[in-house]
């Protein structure tokens, strides 16, 4: 039974035993620092500069090259135009918090800090916040309709092209498949179904347009290539009509020039043949099945030019500069990676 | 040379039910005299490349399916029958303009028409699959809209809708709470959790899924119609010539065909009658211009009186009755119930649907259109498939005599009768008195 006193505060039946109190009481004994991260972290995950997430290989991040997916090509690009700085570091999409790559991690403003991440559907409001150069707004709605020619005929040809094309299979391998498993077996089992996500999403907008069921599987790869003719001969078409060179006769690069860019950059880099005129026949040209000869080809290579010109805006105008800090960068970040 | 177009069937009033078919219709009505073609009423499942539309050119045995692949067909063509529509005197403006349209009609206005015709519970049972009912034979109606109705919500899954239909919301609910009895959490009885609040009280219960959504979808659709907007569909009435001098950039000028696939998809958004129409009532009330189209174009196009369109005679056409016989129609039904067997079922659809096709591109004359078939899959998955059939057929047939021979389902296979023994106890008290003694 519990006595009560006037002086000490009402004590209650459920109140701990004093001597369980006593033992209670001492803790903490003492508390620690929060330990640091680990050294390595503070410069491979997001050091001075905030680090944007792709598809990449070890080497070509740290020069900073373009990356070999789409979609990531497309911030890197914006990102640059913006006149944001950032590196590069290769990822995985399991390593993304949206499950899509890309992503950006700012800069940590102190060591403890911890900067969340910003997926890639709010990097246009990042790039236009700490971006030096603001790229122009476009408001027309003719951009939806063209937007649509990227997402749509554009795209299933890349992805026609790359997973679902026997030619371009050591591609496929070098970019998606080699990097991430060293087993035969696992290798396999990608293959398949990276194939058949493609398959999927291509069907989705079906060989003539529209949704098509399951078992109109059978993507006719003619004409997924002779859309993506007839789109980049729009794009041309459209390109040759501003008087700036750039899309919508913008007076610098905007975002629809990143995502043009994403792909014709990757369709002539990656799915032309040597560099040199090519001069065919239309048929030729489709059953060659090279999206980077189509690219070439459309219009009178207004589209070419266009990537010429804003990769050498991009990537070679501050590439002796650059080269030199990344490379110093590289060089301090394998230190550290040494002592670590 | 009599071109057939196989397509879905007519519906809401319109030569056909599906966008991409009514497209076809509406450009061959108005390129092609009716003398030169013939309109099939079939599905997906009658023709090799399991897509509608589909053209059958008999004089070169060829098949092309998907709008702008017939298009594209047709202009290979030679006239006098086909009247070209004048491309190469259009400005290549026009040209990619259209090119970028159609792109955006593909990808943005297919979602919508798919949340409401298909995606909708209420519209898909109350409209949409009764208007499939009608024109399709009969055990077919079980299989083929629900294979449209899977795909068009794969095609609008992006656009985050899906609580539109109550029948998947409905049964993730129960899934959910089975999991939850299975996990043993604590239950409220289905009779108190009604009067504390739950799903179908107060305002909120009592909105339909397209009400609650109302504002996201209204702003779904204005994006797309604003952007159709831009477009002067109508330019024939209005005097083509003034309008482009009078201003650099007038209203964007369009080719034939994105014309008809733009009429394709506005008319199923506009005429059908679905108990929640929310896309009907956006067009109306703030798209005018768009319904005008869709009105003007439907009379200019099919008449009510006047030229008919050439569907072809069930009973007289030897290529129609011969996919229509009633031994076709099976086969094709239990092809789509095999389809449906787990994981097995889709790859031996694949084979057969592969096969069908290779068959189809063999047969045709046509050299120029034998498309490759892309890396060596189907061996692989012929065989995988043939394996995997093989070994279920036995796991069933031995499954079905273990349990016939071992649990005794239809009763023990082998009865047996054991005389009871005599013993003393058998004679009554008196022997039981006895039994002990033995």
């Amino acid at each position: 039974m519990a006595t009560t006193s006037t002086a000490a505060p009402p004590r209650k039946w459920w109140q701990v035993p004093r001597p369980l109190q006593k033992v209670f009481d001492t803790f903490p004994l003492l508390a620690y620092d929060v330990n640091a991260l680990p050294a390595r972290a503070q410069s491979a995950t997001s050091g001075d500069l905030p680090t944007l997430y792709v598809f990449s290989t070890e080497e070509e991040a740290l020069l900073g090259a373009p990356s070999f997916n789409p979609s990531c090509l497309k911030w890197q690009a914006f990102l640059k135009l913006a006149g944001v700085k950032f590196q590069i570091l290769p990822s995985t999409n399991h390593a993304s918090p949206t499950g899509a790559l890309p992503f950006i991690l700012p800069a940590r403003s102190s060591p403890t800090d911890v900067p969340s991440p910003i997926p890639s559907s709010k990097l246009h409001d990042y790039a236009l916040k700490y971006g030096t150069s603001n790229p122009p707004e476009v408001s027309a709605l003719r951009l939806d309709a063209y937007q649509a020619l990227l997402d749509v005929p554009i795209r299933n040809a890349w992805l026609q092209a790359l997973y679902r094309d026997p030619q371009y299979i050591d591609l496929l391998d070098r970019f998606y498949i080699t990097p991430a498993s060293s087993s035969y077996w696992v290798r396999g089992a990608l293959r398949h179904q990276l194939r058949r996500a493609a398959e999927t999403e291509i069907r989705k907008t079906g060989p003539g347009g529209a949704a098509s069921t399951a078992l109109s599987l059978l993507v006719d790869e003619h004409s997924v290539y002779r859309a993506a003719v007839k789109a980049l001969e729009a794009l041309a078409t459209l390109l040759s009509e501003s008087k700036t060179g750039w899309f919508f006769g913008a007076e610098t690069p905007t975002i629809f020039d990143a995502s043009v860019f994403a792909y014709t950059h990757l369709m002539l880099k990656y799915m032309s043949d040597a560099e040199g005129e090519v001069e065919g026949e239309k048929d030729f040209i489709l059953a060659s099945r090279k999206l980077g000869i189509m690219v070439r080809s459309a219009g009178s290579g207004e589209l070419e030019q266009h990537h010429r010109r804003l990769f050498e805006l991009l990537w070679l105008a501050d590439s002796n500069a650059e080269l030199l800090d990344t490379k110093a960068r590289g060089n301090k970040l394998l230190q550290v990676q040494l002592q670590a | 040379m009599t071109l057939e177009l196989h397509v879905w069937g007519p519906a809401f009033g319109l030569p056909s039910i599906d966008a991409e078919c009514l497209a076809t219709v509406t450009y061959f009505a108005q390129t092609l005299s009716a003398a030169d073609y013939l309109l099939v009423q079939s599905s997906p499942s009658a023709v090799p490349s399991h897509h509608l539309p589909a053209l059958y050119n008999p004089s070169t045995a060829t098949w092309i399916s998907g709008f702008d692949p017939i298009v594209n067909y047709l202009s290979t063509l030679q006239p006098p029958s086909y009247h070209h529509p004048d491309v190469t005197t259009l400005p290549s403006r026009v040209y990619a303009d259209s090119q970028a349209y159609k792109a955006l009609l593909t990808s943005s206005a297919a979602p919508l028409l798919a949340l409401s015709l298909y995606v909708s519970s209420a519209n898909y049972s109350e409209t949409t699959r009764p208007a499939y009912s009608a024109i399709l034979p009969f055990p077919l109606p079980w299989t083929e809209p629900l294979a449209v109705r899977a795909a068009m919500a794969a095609r609008a899954a992006h656009l985050g809708m899906s609580s539109l239909d109550t029948d998947a919301e409905m049964e993730r609910l129960e899934k959910e709470e089975r999991e939850r009895e299975a996990a043993g959490w604590v239950q409220i009885p289905r009779a108190l959790r009604k009067a504390v609040g739950g799903q179908n009280s107060g305002v909120k219960g009592q909105l339909s899924p397209e009400m609650k959504r109302r504002i996201k979808l209204e702003g779904l659709a204005a994006e797309v119609f604003d952007v159709l907007g831009e477009v002067d569909f109508l330019e024939e009435e209005n005097g083509e010539e003034e309008e482009e001098d009078k201003e650099g950039r007038g209203r964007i000028k369009v080719t034939l065909e994105t014309k008809c696939l733009a009429f394709a998809y506005l008319a199923l958004m506009l005429l059908p009658d679905v108990p929640r129409p929310w896309l009907k009532e956006v067009l109306q009330r703030k798209y005018a211009g768009l319904c005008e189209f869709v009105l003007e174009y439907r009379r200019k196009t099919f008449p009510e009186s006047g030229k008919v369109l050439p569907w072809a005679d069930r009973e007289s056409d030897p290529a129609v009755s011969a996919c229509d016989s009633a031994f076709s129609i099976v086969g094709r039904f239990v092809r789509a119930v095999v389809d449906d067997i787990p994981m097995l079922g889709r790859e031996w659809s694949r084979w057969w649907a592969l096969r069908q096709r290779r068959v189809a591109e063999e047969n045709s004359t046509e050299t120029q259109l034998v498309i490759r078939r892309s890396v060596g899959e189907s061996e692989r998955s012929l065989l995988l498939a043939g394996a995997g059939l093989t070994l279920l057929a036995i796991n069933v047939v031995g499954l079905g005599i273990y349990w016939y021979r071992y649990r005794g389902l239809l009763g023990a296979p082998l009865q047996t009768w054991h005389r009871p023994l005599v013993g003393l106890g058998s004679f009554g008290a008196a022997g039981a008195m006895f039994a002990g003694l033995a």
